[in-house]
């Protein structure tokens, strides 16, 4: 009994631990702007944070370039990657070699690459546009979701796209009718990480992006004025901003575990 | 027409290591073949190049007289069940089944027709809308080889389809793949590991080692003469027991002698072994040749007894025999024998069965081949005659020309 309850004691620390933050900022966000330094408890409520954050900056628009930006890049990045981690699961496509190639495009700090993307971009006009983004975007995840999906094809028996091949379908067709639906779960799970990826991104999102363009996190960031740090109002965008990754990892969440531990467990 | 003729068919891997050397044999359409032998021996891989899932470095397969060295598996119309059943996991039992017949573009009606035969023919009617995760591993074994039923192919090649069974079921299914294998007249080539289904399953035996193609024959004919040590070791549980022994004559017999024991040649054999009588040599005694009462010729020998397993339908005597170099032997023996452990017990060889192997070859030594049933003698025939009875591997094999010469 006694073990039972220091151990719920100290879950429901680490719970608390991780979500005060998260309620704080809940708390500001519903709080008048003059108000959100109090230290009582709930001295007020009001959702004029929220609306201001629609009224009177450009949050609306940057939440939909966010959408569009993080949806265009998975949906981009995807088929190559599902097609370059299958040729990495199944066969000797470039060896060793070649998956580290892929990852260690991951070992340099974004800042190193970030004035070359940009001088290329300005030169091919890509820059303030959210097709520009789209594409940076699907190149930074490519090599991560490469890997995710590798691990998940690696975990798929062979044996069944030797059935398939001896039920009569074509190499192509076993991985377009067995191996892809198979996989899906994996895919899902590698889709949404590359959501996460890209909703969350903040450096790439700043140079190569303009007023227009402004994707949640520069938007976040333009609240800092001259004035102070308005908050209220950023807590309440950083609320609207957490919300898809909450929606989507609840209900994909049982797709990531399977995604992320299917290569592993055979 | 579905024979299948692998003609000096070899696996050469990048790494330079054989998978599959030089495997010559002739499946006869309709024939039940079993792939035997232990795990990494090149069987699967040899399934698989059938099946064209691996490509053939060297050598030519044909399949009803058509060479189909590089055709793709699709176009080879073979069924194959694996060892995992391979079940489409996102696909219904009715999806799984008719799968093979969508892909050839078979009308909807026909593969509907089809589906329900097989699903009648192996029980798995009230299944067939089920996902194969909702099924027991017996109905995906089923599943697995209703799909491959239904496409009516010209060979069914299974790679240890029975393999993820526990025991009881597992008996149950080699019945059941017999009874299919009669009722359908199809090729089938069984890949397996497991003694009692290539004994009880096949009308040959081909036994595997090291990629390579040791011996082919009919189950009782490959047990009663083993072309070396390996094969005697493998082919039944206990074992052949294998005693290092010297043949020596004696007067006008020939006896085998090893460290405690002294077995003489059985007259049937004297001409055969003769020639080796002075040198050293390996005595295989298979369990059952080793008895707890004495009949009229047969050797006594003394064994300390080391373990007793009781089956209920016979005890294993596990017993050693020699002091310098001791050697650990097997016998079956009724159900009703005991001996306490540690005691020194006789038992009686009966050596007509008996083999000689050579120690430094492994190989054994020709002599004439017993009547299946122990009894009598088949006596050596004209030189044509047993090579040609012989399948076409076994006679290029080197130990076929000892068969083949007995």
């Amino acid at each position: 009994m006694l073990r039972r309850v220091a151990l719920h004691s100290g879950l429901l620390l680490a719970c608390a631990v991780i979500l005060l933050p998260l309620l704080w900022v809940v708390r500001v966000s519903l709080l008048p702007e003059p108000l959100s330094y109090s230290t009582d408890l709930m001295p007020g409520a009001t959702l004029d944070n929220y609306v201001a954050l629609f009224t009177t900056t450009r949050y609306g628009q940057s939440y939909l370039n966010s959408l569009i930006v993080a949806v265009g890049s998975v949906i981009v990045a995807l088929p190559f990657a599902a097609m370059t981690g299958y040729a990495f699961a199944r066969f000797k496509t470039s060896g060793r070699f070649g998956r580290f190639a892929v990852l260690a495009t991951q070992m340099l700090p974004p800042v190193a690459i970030v004035l070359p993307v940009f001088t290329l971009f300005r030169i091919a006009g890509l820059t303030n546009s959210l097709t520009g983004l789209v594409i940076v975007y699907a190149a930074l995840n490519l090599p991560f979701l490469i890997w995710i999906l590798m691990g998940f094809f690696e975990g798929i028996p062979v044996d069944l796209e030797w059935a398939a091949q001896t039920d009569g379908a074509t190499a192509w067709g076993a991985f377009w009718r067995i191996v892809l639906p198979v996989s899906l779960p994996g895919i899902a799970a590698a889709g949404v990480l590359g959501f996460i990826l890209t909703w969350n991104e903040f450096l790439f999102a700043l140079v190569l992006s303009g007023p227009q363009t402004a994707t949640v996190p520069v938007a976040l960031a333009s609240l800092q004025t001259s004035n102070g740090v308005q908050i209220a109002k950023v807590s309440a965008g950083v609320v609207l901003a957490v919300l898809p990754l909450v929606i989507a990892s609840r209900f994909i969440q049982r797709f990531i575990v399977q995604g992320l531990t299917f290569g592993s467990v055979k | 027409m579905s024979s299948i003729e692998l003609d000096h068919v070899s696996k050469l891997y990048a790494s330079g290591a054989y998978g599959v050397r030089d495997v010559d044999l002739t499946i006869g359409d309709g024939e039940f073949v079993i792939f035997l032998g232990p795990s990494g021996c090149g069987k699967s891989t040899t399934l698989r190049m059938i099946a064209g899932l691996e490509s053939i470095t060297s050598g030519d397969l044909r399949i009803g007289g058509r060479s189909v060295t590089h055709v793709p598996p699709r176009e080879r119309n073979i069924a194959v069940v694996f060892q995992s059943y391979a079940l489409y996991p996102h696909m219904s039992v009715r999806e799984n089944m008719g799968f093979g017949l969508k892909m050839r573009g078979t009308p909807r009606a026909v593969i509907e027709e089809k589906i329900r035969d097989a699903a009648q023919l192996l029980g798995l009617a009230p299944y067939l809308d089920r996902k194969p995760a909702a099924l027991s591993g017996g109905q995906r074994q089923r599943v697995a080889l209703g799909r491959a039923i239904v496409r009516d192919p010209v060979a069914f090649l299974l790679d240890e389809p029975l393999s993820n069974l526990d025991a009881q079921l597992r008996a149950e299914m080699r019945l059941e793949l017999v009874k299919l294998h009669r009722r359908l007249g199809r090729t089938i080539v069984h890949v397996t590991h497991d003694q009692v289904e290539a004994m009880t399953m096949g009308d040959r035996i081909c036994i595997m080692r090291d990629g390579r193609m040791i011996q082919v024959g009919k189950p009782l004919e490959v047990y009663a003469d083993p072309v070396d040590t390996f094969v005697a070791r493998f082919l039944a549980t206990p074992p052949m027991n294998l005693i290092p022994a010297r043949l020596e004559g004696e007067g006008d017999g020939l006896v085998v002698k090893a460290d405690g024991i002294a077995v003489p040649v059985p007259e049937m054999h004297r001409a055969a072994y003769a020639p080796a009588a002075g040198r050293e040599v390996i005595l295989g005694l298979r369990p059952e040749d080793l008895h707890e009462t004495a009949e009229p010729g047969f050797a006594r020998i003394e064994v300390t007894v080391v373990a007793m397993e009781a089956l209920g339908v016979e005890n294993i005597l596990v017993g050693q025999i020699g002091w310098d170099k001791p050697v650990e032997i097997a016998a079956r023996l009724s159900r009703h024998y005991t001996a306490p452990i540690g005691a020194r017990v006789p038992l009686y060889v009966d050596a007509r069965p008996m083999h000689l192997f050579d120690p430094e070859t492994t190989r054994a030594l020709p002599r004439p081949r017993l009547a299946p049933g122990g009894g009598g003698v088949i006596l050596p025939a004209s030189p044509a005659a047993p090579a040609a009875s012989l399948p076409r591997a076994a006679s290029t094999l080197p130990g076929a020309s000892a068969l083949a010469r007995s």
